[in-house]
């Protein structure tokens, strides 16, 4: 009952923090005018570069076809879209500016703060920047539809953990700054990994078979790599189940990590004084 | 419980490493550092009573944000014991933050780029508090500080004193019993200062609140505080009633005299008192100046009416800067040791 009480209560201290995120970014509306063009090139740029190596070797990419090849790039810059988040730069930010002090204050954790503040800049960025670059982009690219409405089910489902997933790994890497005080080279790592073992810039598929089994055991790939797969139709029903829950299990393990990880970081420096 | 907030042998070490110069120490310095341990609170202990109102001074560095911080459950103490509101800060930091309010004079805890009433809003969600409370304490503090023009504004556009005005709010939405001030005055003009000071004698006479401040302008100590805790290389160096220091320090005394007449100028020149200094202002007035321990003021009083003829006498005493002025100097130690 009391569980339930705390439970309840933390996930209202939630929504309030993304209600809050989503009157801030309010303010920047117009950033994501400019949004919709930048994810609009970056889509360009990779149909170029895909349309040249398919004509050079039509299976180019094990089991993707160019037409799934299209889709598969141009539905991940637009749900990249939706999951990426700044917990780890504001978390940095906060810790360079001596803010994290007054976070500290609040009878709420950290990392509902951020999570919350997170998941309301990525309800806003949905319908001011993903909803319009994919019309954008399916106007201008053959993109193809979801392989079929299950699967499009799924896929958002998958697409819900995804933005989770990259908030909880977030969390961790803006974690560090507490010690490191200036966490940019990290960020800046973090970005290419992100993006290279996501599978947003590749599928799986193209990365060497052993480089594929250790991947396979990071978190890293469910956070596009899984929701495009479904997207496309190209898990069978067990594989699905399988994807999802797994999705789900690294969140509960990242999260949990992540508020064990703070709680070391920030006694260390409340002991030895930063 | 007696005191509110307990402190009993409070020590805070941080241990900072040292940084060699030039490129070449850079590099040393991967690979070895040296460090140093700094003591920014030694040995403090004090007491706070509900319903006190604390004033809590030193100079840049003396300790005093390191003291807050502990108190607030920021820090953790090297050694020693802290207790406030019946917690240990740091040990349960996430209940215990529930019954304080902060206010940081140099950061805002407000949503810079949103409307003031949303970063209420938000406090007033994540400590609980009714709509029927938060109208109310909402309508007191208005009354107070006229919030409510600019509550609609993001803070980045209000003016310093407004969002101080807002950032106390923000500390008392939730009603706390215990309210840390961090410099709360600070770059604040005349007006302002004034209506924060009298918001502050409000809130503790409404509702009890218990409040620990630091600052530099000890005029909000005079205004507000009964009390005086001055702190100076991680030590208590005095703790009482602000009159109490006055009467143990005040050391210089200067009389004023307002001559009768011009006339009576020649005779007040040529008045000479060993250990009197003595100042000509203008053509009727002379300032003495003495040291307490030497003479009385009645002595000196005496002595010059006797001479001249006096219109008036002004007895000024030394100002509370001058005296903290020369607390922080160290130029008074021995005297509050013999305490």
């Amino acid at each position: 009952m009391t569980a339930a009480l705390a439970l309840s209560r933390q996930l209202g201290d939630l929504l309030e923090f993304s209600r809050i995120g989503f009157v801030n970014i309010l303010a920047f509306r117009l950033r994501y005018y400019t949004g919709i063009v930048t994810y609009l090139i970056n889509v360009t740029v990779y149909y170029f570069i895909w349309k040249a190596l398919y004509a050079t070797d039509p299976d180019f990419a094990a089991g993707f076809t160019f037409a799934e090849m299209v889709t598969y790039v141009s539905v991940g810059w637009v749900i990249r879209s939706v999951y990426f988040n700044n917990i780890d730069q504001n978390i940095s930010y906060e810790v360079m500016e001596g803010k994290i002090a007054l976070s500290l204050l609040k009878p709420v954790s950290v990392q509902s703060m951020q999570m919350g503040r997170a998941l309301g800049e990525s309800a806003f960025r949905l319908v001011m920047l993903t909803i319009p670059a994919g019309i954008v982009i399916s106007l201008v690219f053959p993109v193809q539809g979801p392989a079929s409405a299950p699967h499009f089910g799924f896929f958002l489902i998958s697409l819900a953990a995804s933005i989770l997933l990259t908030g909880a790994l977030n969390f961790i890497v803006g974690t560090f700054a507490i010690r490191m005080k200036s966490i940019l080279g990290l960020l800046r790592a973090k970005y290419f990994v992100f993006e290279l073992l996501s599978g947003l810039l590749v599928p799986m598929t193209m990365f060497p078979d052993t480089l594929q089994k250790i991947v396979a055991y990071l978190p890293f790939q469910h956070i596009a790599y899984t929701p495009l797969r479904l997207y496309l139709g190209k898990l069978n029903e067990s594989e699905i189940y399988e994807a999802l829950a797994l999705q789900y299990l690294w969140i509960i393990a990242l999260a949990v990590f992540g508020a064990w990880f703070w709680n070391l970081m920030v006694r260390k420096v409340t002991i030895h004084g930063g | 419980m007696l005191g509110q907030v307990e402190a009993v042998d409070l020590v805070k070490e941080f241990r900072t490493f040292k940084r060699k110069e030039g490129l070449w120490g850079a590099v040393q310095d991967l690979f070895s550092r040296e460090y140093t341990t700094l003591r920014a609170v030694n040995d403090v202990s004090f007491q706070i009573t509900p319903g006190e109102m604390v004033g809590y001074i030193g100079p840049n560095g003396a300790g005093k944000s390191t003291t807050v911080k502990m108190l607030t459950g920021i820090l953790v103490p090297t050694s020693g014991e802290v207790r406030a509101n019946g917690y240990v800060p740091y040990r349960e930091r996430t209940a215990y933050t529930r019954t304080i309010g902060a206010v940081f004079g140099q950061r805002t805890q407000l949503w810079w780029d949103i409307a003031v009433v949303e970063s209420f809003r938000l406090l007033k969600r994540i400590y609980d508090v009714s709509d029927a409370d938060y109208e109310a304490r909402m309508a007191r503090f208005d009354d107070i500080l006229a919030i409510n023009r600019y509550l609609h504004q993001p803070v980045r556009k209000l003016s310093l004193g407004e969002r101080m005005r807002c950032d106390m709010v923000a500390a008392l939405l939730h009603n706390p019993p215990l309210l840390f001030l961090d410099e709360p005055t600070i770059g604040l003009d005349l007006l302002a200062k004034e209506n924060i000071r009298q918001f502050l004698k409000e809130v503790n006479r409404e509702y009890g609140t218990t409040i620990l401040l630091t600052t530099h302008d000890l005029s909000d100590i005079e205004e507000l505080c009964s009390r005086l805790m001055i702190i100076d290389h991680g030590h208590i160096l005095f703790d009482g009633p602000l009159d109490e220091l006055k009467r143990m320090l005040w050391r210089q005394t200067q009389i004023k005299f307002e001559l009768k007449d011009v006339a009576q100028g020649v005779a007040i020149e040529t008045f000479e008192l060993p250990g009197v200094g003595k100042e000509r202002l203008d053509e009727l007035t002379y300032r003495f100046s003495f040291d307490r321990e030497d003479f009385t003021s009645g002595d000196v009083i005496r002595r010059v009416v006797s001479t001249a003829e006096i219109r008036d006498i002004f007895i000024e005493e030394e100002s509370i800067e001058e005296i903290v002025k020369r607390i922080y100097t160290g130029s008074t130690l021995p005297a509050m040791q013999q305490r």
